[in-house]
């Protein structure tokens, strides 16, 4: 029958420990008192010994784990193949789901032998041995038991016959719980059990959750995006003393503006009053700048131009670009009458009259000041814009994937909302779809 | 008022109280006939005899193990540790057996003993003989320490120490025991955990003990001379820990430089700058600093040993820098 090899209990309050080495490979021969195994406990690294012989097998807590005291961590087999059944990786020990047979029979009738307590702190002892075989007579020392502070041998107590083991070599043994059985007659039937069969065991409750040992590793790391310092500023921390950020903050006054100023970092208190010489907030421009401009993005999923372009230079002889550009824009700001656009590219700026009507053969260039700025930023890596308003509305073409991204900005009185938004809208559905503008 | 060396402070003190209270006894290595390497002790052995002043072996791990036996049955004696450096030897029985003994004794023990020694450097006296050791017994639960600063505070601590029903270790700067300061004729005693604000100011705190304290004075001279009202606070016992008075004094001027002679490491400077830091945070308006010595053995080589402590011209150079809101160790 294997020999289950659990985490022994080395210390008063241990309740784990960690394996630092396995000093036997898996399969290799064990003999009894061989050492198997390096533990390190909060007090002490120690060797612990194979309590029988065979082979080693069914490891199931690598070097590095921490392991509460009682859990099978491997085997001792009869043979170096035995994997079968190999023991859960590291978990406390359970009862056995299938009993061994003997394990349902009555006890022989005896007195029970318990676990003694043998240091004022102990509350269970580790059965090292026993040095008697049920059935014999129980006249001298009985069994080995080791403490957390000693090794000792047990005598039985009584006279009498070794009727019972309820303990196996090796196993822990809460105080007080019964050991094994003396009778007083030479027992017919002998028997010995596991400890692990009496039922649960006290030192099994006390061991944490094998999900705690490693409950550490896996600690959901979101508690800690979460506490994002309130006051950083998007630019970066600010250097500031703690009492410069009391003050600031039970005044109601804004580091992030005298960083924004220039003013030389760390702020100390004696900033504050450079804080306070700034302009109102309420009145800078940055406040009154959203109040009175109105930024309108539209994304498109393709861009429809070049190849409306192509089809417009080879059917229809309209080889600008930029002035079909300038049609679709001047046309979707001011479908009624004419307008001036200028196209602006990284380096280049013409500027187009669109007649009224939808005829793009009729735009023409000129020196006019635009009413609308087309600002093509198609060649650009830029991804978005945010440039504030400017003297005539801009619209800004980017990239977005296989598709264009407009912006439009301009100033509250340069265009109302709803112009705003009509404008922004037929010129996507042009860029889209260029057919729509000849419709 | 008439002013008295530290030396002649200390020799009052215990004088006063062998003769106000019989149980007293003075103990240690050349205490009687020498009156210790630097004659603090001068006069003693001759009004109240060898029996109550005894030249013990050098065996410091022996008598300071005696007086702490003697104190639990119901003596209460001064033992003299020649050289601060000799803590070392003494750990068991002061820190196990000594400081341990009223806890573990269910409060049915106290060992009212004082333990006299020395701290400082810059006396070329080497490694050995010039350590200041009070970080190592301070942080040791069941043990007061004082620090005196002058003559009067010497004699006022001594004599407190000999009265408390707990072990007590008095460090006393070595370079000091000649310097005078006034002390009253009349009896008194300076209760233990009472900081002492010796001079006011309202741009930086300076926490100094024992002989720190004249560093701390010179330089708050200094920068007064530049416009910075350095406030000097001596906190005379660094266990018990006046907390209150240095808080205060922190909240007010938001600034903060700690001074002790220890080595700057894991020291008595690094103990106060954080409980200033975890205390007084958000009035901080620059980091609390900490001036020890040089985390090196002490040289006997006077130029490099001069170097190794907190001088005036160091702390204002520090302090300036905080009133100037420099960038201190800014990431």
């Amino acid at each position: 029958m294997p020999h289950d090899v659990t985490m022994p209990q080395l210390g008063m309050a241990q309740d784990a420990g960690r394996i630092v080495a396995w000093l036997k490979a898996p399969g290799e021969a064990v003999a009894k008192g061989d050492a198997l195994f390096e533990v390190e406990t909060d007090k002490a690294t120690m060797e612990v010994e194979a309590q029988t012989g065979g082979y080693l097998t069914g490891i199931s807590a690598n070097e590095g784990d921490d392991v509460p005291v009682g859990a099978v961590i491997a085997r001792i087999s009869e043979t170096a193949e035995d994997e079968a059944g190999t023991p859960a990786a590291a978990s406390a020990p359970e009862p056995e789901p299938e009993p061994e047979p003997e394990a349902g029979a009555a006890l022989p009738e005896g007195k029970a032998v318990t676990m003694p307590q043998l240091g004022m702190a102990q509350d269970s002892g580790l059965l090292v041995g026993w040095l008697k075989t049920p059935g014999e007579a129980a006249d001298d020392l009985l069994f080995e038991v080791e403490t957390d502070k000693s090794t000792m041998e047990v005598p039985a107590g009584l006279d009498g016959y070794l009727a019972a083991t309820l303990a196996e070599a090796g196993e822990e043994v809460p105080v007080g719980q019964a050991v094994a059985v003396i009778s007083a007659e030479k027992p017919e039937a002998p028997l010995s059990r596991s400890a692990k069969n009496a039922g649960a065991r006290p030192a099994q409750g006390a061991v944490p959750e094998p999900a705690a040992a490693s409950a550490p590793k896996t600690k959901d790391p979101a508690p800690e995006k979460a506490r994002a310092p309130q006051a950083a500023p998007p630019g970066g921390r600010i250097l500031a003393s703690p009492k410069a950020r009391r003050l600031a903050l039970e005044q109601g006054l804004d580091l992030g503006r005298l960083a924004e100023a220039g003013h030389p970092q760390p702020f100390h208190v004696a900033d504050l009053e450079a804080l306070r010489a700034l302009p109102d907030p309420a009145a800078a421009p940055a406040t009154s700048a959203s109040a009175s401009s109105r930024r309108l993005t539209a994304t498109v999923a393709s861009d429809g131009l070049p190849g409306f372009v192509a089809w417009a230079a080879e059917a229809h002889g309209l080889k600008d670009a930029d002035a079909i550009l300038a049609g679709f824009a001047g046309a979707s700001l001011n479908p009624g009458g004419a307008a001036t656009v200028a196209i602006e590219r990284p380096g280049a700026r013409r500027a187009f009259t669109v007649p009224p009507g939808r005829a793009l053969s009729a735009v023409a260039e000129t020196g006019d000041a635009p009413a609308l700025v087309l600002r093509d930023l198609r060649g650009t890596a830029l991804s978005g814009v945010e440039m504030g308003a400017e003297e005539a509305p801009v619209l800004t073409l980017t990239h977005a994937g296989g598709g264009l991204t407009i912006t439009l900005e301009c100033a509250a009185s340069g265009l109302d909302a709803a112009g705003a938004i009509r404008l922004l809208t037929d010129f996507a559905g042009r860029m889209e779809q260029p057919l729509r503008h000849l419709l | 008022m008439r002013e008295i060396t530290l030396s002649q402070a200390v020799n009052e003190a215990i004088a006063e109280e062998m003769r106000r209270d019989p149980t007293v006894f003075l103990m240690g290595e050349d205490v009687a006939e020498a009156g210790t390497p630097f004659k603090v002790l001068s006069g003693l052995v001759e009004e109240f005899g060898t029996e109550r002043v005894i030249d013990t072996p050098i065996s410091e791990p022996g008598f300071v193990g005696l007086a702490v036996g003697a104190a639990m049955t119901g003596a209460r004696p001064v033992v003299d540790l020649m050289f601060g450096d000799f803590l070392y030897l003494v750990m068991d029985q002061l820190c196990n057996q000594a400081a341990k003994q009223h806890y573990m004794s269910g409060g049915k023990l106290t060992v009212p003993m004082v333990l006299r020694t020395n701290l400082g450097a810059t006396r070329r006296s080497a490694a050995q003989h010039s350590q200041s050791l009070q970080a190592l017994v301070a942080h040791i639960p069941g043990l007061k320490i004082a620090m005196p600063s002058s003559a009067y505070e010497a004699k006022g601590l001594m004599k407190t120490a000999i009265r408390d029903n707990n072990p007590v270790v008095i460090f006393e700067d070595k370079l000091m025991y000649q310097d005078k300061a006034p002390v009253p004729e009349e009896e008194y005693l300076i209760p233990f955990g009472e900081a002492h604000i010796k001079r006011e100011g309202s741009d930086i705190t300076l926490i100094a003990t024992s002989s720190m304290v004249q560093v701390a004075g010179k330089a708050a001279e200094m920068l007064a001379a530049e416009g910075i009202e350095a406030e000097v606070i001596d906190p005379r016992t660094i266990v018990p820990l006046d907390e209150k008075t240095l808080l205060d004094s922190v909240r007010k001027t938001s600034r903060a430089i700690v001074i002790d002679e220890g080595h700057q490491s894991y020291g008595v400077t690094a103990e106060i700058a954080s409980r200033l830091n975890e205390k007084a945070f958000y009035h901080l308006d620059a980091p609390v600093l900490r001036m020890g010595a040089m985390d090196v053995p002490v040289p006997f080589s006077p130029a490099l040993e001069d170097l190794t402590v907190p001088t005036p011209e160091s702390v204002v150079e520090n302090a300036r820098r905080l009133c100037a809101g420099e960038l201190i160790h800014a990431a």
